[in-house]
């Protein structure tokens, strides 16, 4: 098996790796890198839970190699807290009681970031959409959404 | 355990090199086909020796108008075309059924090359591309050929493509304003939508009457094909000629001609016709206003 040099952008900061033909960005982040809020769940791209954004947009680190990266900027949980401050989509996660077990919500932080991203204002159906790729065992996402409602532009600068 | 190595190109010119010189190379684009094939060990997989990476080659993104067709570059993602000014307003069925592929995450990801490539009898891009007459372009060091993309698949998880070939271009035709597409999908669950049955509907009709129709059901044959018989049967007829009711088993009665009865038939059957007729009210509706 060869091995193969990636340069890459992992919450802002420059990593320079040596990876091997299987290792998937989800194995990078965990094992390389000890970026433990990426979580591994099914593997195959259907419950979400290894959500990152890469180059702006939610993907499944479970379905990417990283070996195809190539300057590309990755972003995970890990980035949203800043000098010790919980992102306002974090506190609003706890405010809400949108968090049970847990591990479905690293994935769907960064499914909400994403949209928030592109969308600060985005509708209910909007934010449905964002995260159907994100299965909570717990919730019933009533809870997820409202989070992800009440962090919107709107409803922020309205408080 | 599947062991390969990987190899990855930036440039068309590089990968064609690749395909040309390496024995068993499977290319890779969004992965969210084969990478679930790894993972799962799937014999559909075939054997290779090499993994060639080609998403990283910019000149097979884009999406761009020539005077009688739309090109698509095969590493356009979903989300690309979904987003595609161009695509929804000249076929806004096929951006409906991008909208149902998987998640945000797969449709971020996962290319229309691919989706077309993997040749799965229930690719949702397949039947609404073929409804439109699409043509492919492969490329190898040899030069390019057009395949049209009905011949392109020539069974389930089956290709025309030769092993140094790849898909450089999907070409789809301009179609006249007369024409609408519809498309339908009854999927298992939202969020993975591996369609068991699709079905793209592709009308025109001027003054009533029904000039053209192109029929292609997605999950319901080994692979997708239009079903020109029930086609014959509607082309020429004024709308109001058509009983839906007297046609809609035509299109099971065609499925079954192509598979035969199977376990599956008693539920989609039912499925089939149930799709088929709600589709052709849709269409019946627009060209009533
Ligand atoms: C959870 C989940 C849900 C999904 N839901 C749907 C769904 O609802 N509907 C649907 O249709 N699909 C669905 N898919 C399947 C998949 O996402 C799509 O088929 C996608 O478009 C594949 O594209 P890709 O770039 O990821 O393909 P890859 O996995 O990279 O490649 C797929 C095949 O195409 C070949 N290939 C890729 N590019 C080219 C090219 N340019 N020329 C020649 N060959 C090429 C590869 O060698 C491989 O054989 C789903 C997948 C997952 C994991
Ligand atoms: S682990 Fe990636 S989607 Fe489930
Ligand atoms: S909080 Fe437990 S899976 Fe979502």
């Amino acid at each position: 098996m060869n091995k193969i040099s990636v340069t890459f952008y992992v919450n802002g900061k420059k990593e320079v790796l040596e990876v091997t033909p299987k290792e998937r960005l989800l194995d990078t982040l965990r094992d390389q890198l000890k970026l433990k809020s990426v979580k591994e769940g099914c593997d195959v791209g259907e419950c979400g839970a290894c959500t990152v954004i890469l180059n702006g947009q939610a993907v499944h680190s479970c379905l990417v190699l990283t070996a195809q990266l190539d300057g590309d900027e990755v972003y995970t949980t890990e980035s949203l807290e800043k000098d010790g401050l919980l992102d306002p989509l974090q506190q609003a996660f706890i405010d809400h009681q949108a968090v049970q077990c847990g591990f479905c919500t690293p994935g769907i932080l960064m499914s909400a970031k994403a949209l928030l991203n592109k969308n600060p204002n985005p509708t209910r159906e909007e934010i449905k959409t964002a995260i159907e790729g994100n299965l909570c065992r717990c919730t019933g996402y009533e809870q997820i959404i409202q989070a992800i409602e009440s962090v919107s532009e709107k409803k922020l600068s309205s408080r | 355990m599947i062991e390969y190595e990987f190899l990855k190109a930036k440039y068309l010119g590089n990968a064609l090199k690749i395909l040309d010189s390496y024995k068993n190379v499977k290319l890779l684009a969004g992965g969210t086909d084969i990478l679930v094939d790894i993972h799962k060990k799937s014999k559909r997989l075939g054997d290779f020796n090499y993994i060639l990476d080609i998403s990283n080659i910019e000149e097979l993104k884009y999406i761009e108008e020539t005077s009688q067709t739309v090109e698509i570059g095969p590493l356009c993602t979903h989300t690309m075309l979904i987003e595609s000014e161009l695509i929804s307003n000249m076929y806004p069925f096929l951006v409906t059924a991008a909208k149902t592929i998987g998640s945000p995450q797969i449709r971020n990801r996962g290319t229309v090359g691919g989706n077309i490539s993997n040749a799965s009898p229930a690719a949702d891009l397949v039947p609404p591309l073929i409804a439109l007459k699409t043509q492919l372009e492969l490329s190898s060091v040899e030069g390019k050929r057009f395949v049209p993309l009905e011949k392109y698949i020539v069974g389930p998880y089956k290709t025309s493509q030769n092993p140094n070939e790849l898909i450089t271009k999907i070409i789809i035709p301009k179609i006249d304003k007369e024409y609408f597409g519809v498309f339908l999908k009854i999927g298992r669950r939202r969020a993975v939508n591996i369609a068991r049955l699709n079905l793209a509907i592709l009308a025109k009709v001027k003054q009533n009457i029904i000039e053209d129709i192109r029929i292609v059901p997605g999950s319901a044959t080994p692979y997708p094909v239009r079903f020109t018989n029930l086609e014959q049967e509607i082309i020429g007829k004024r709308i109001d000629q058509i009983i839906l009711e007297k046609i809609t088993p035509k299109i099971s009665e065609e499925m079954i001609s192509i598979t035969g009865e199977r376990w599956s038939t008693p539920y989609k059957k039912p499925a089939l016709e149930a799709l088929f007729k709600r589709g052709m009210e849709s269409i019946f509706a627009v060209f009533n206003n």
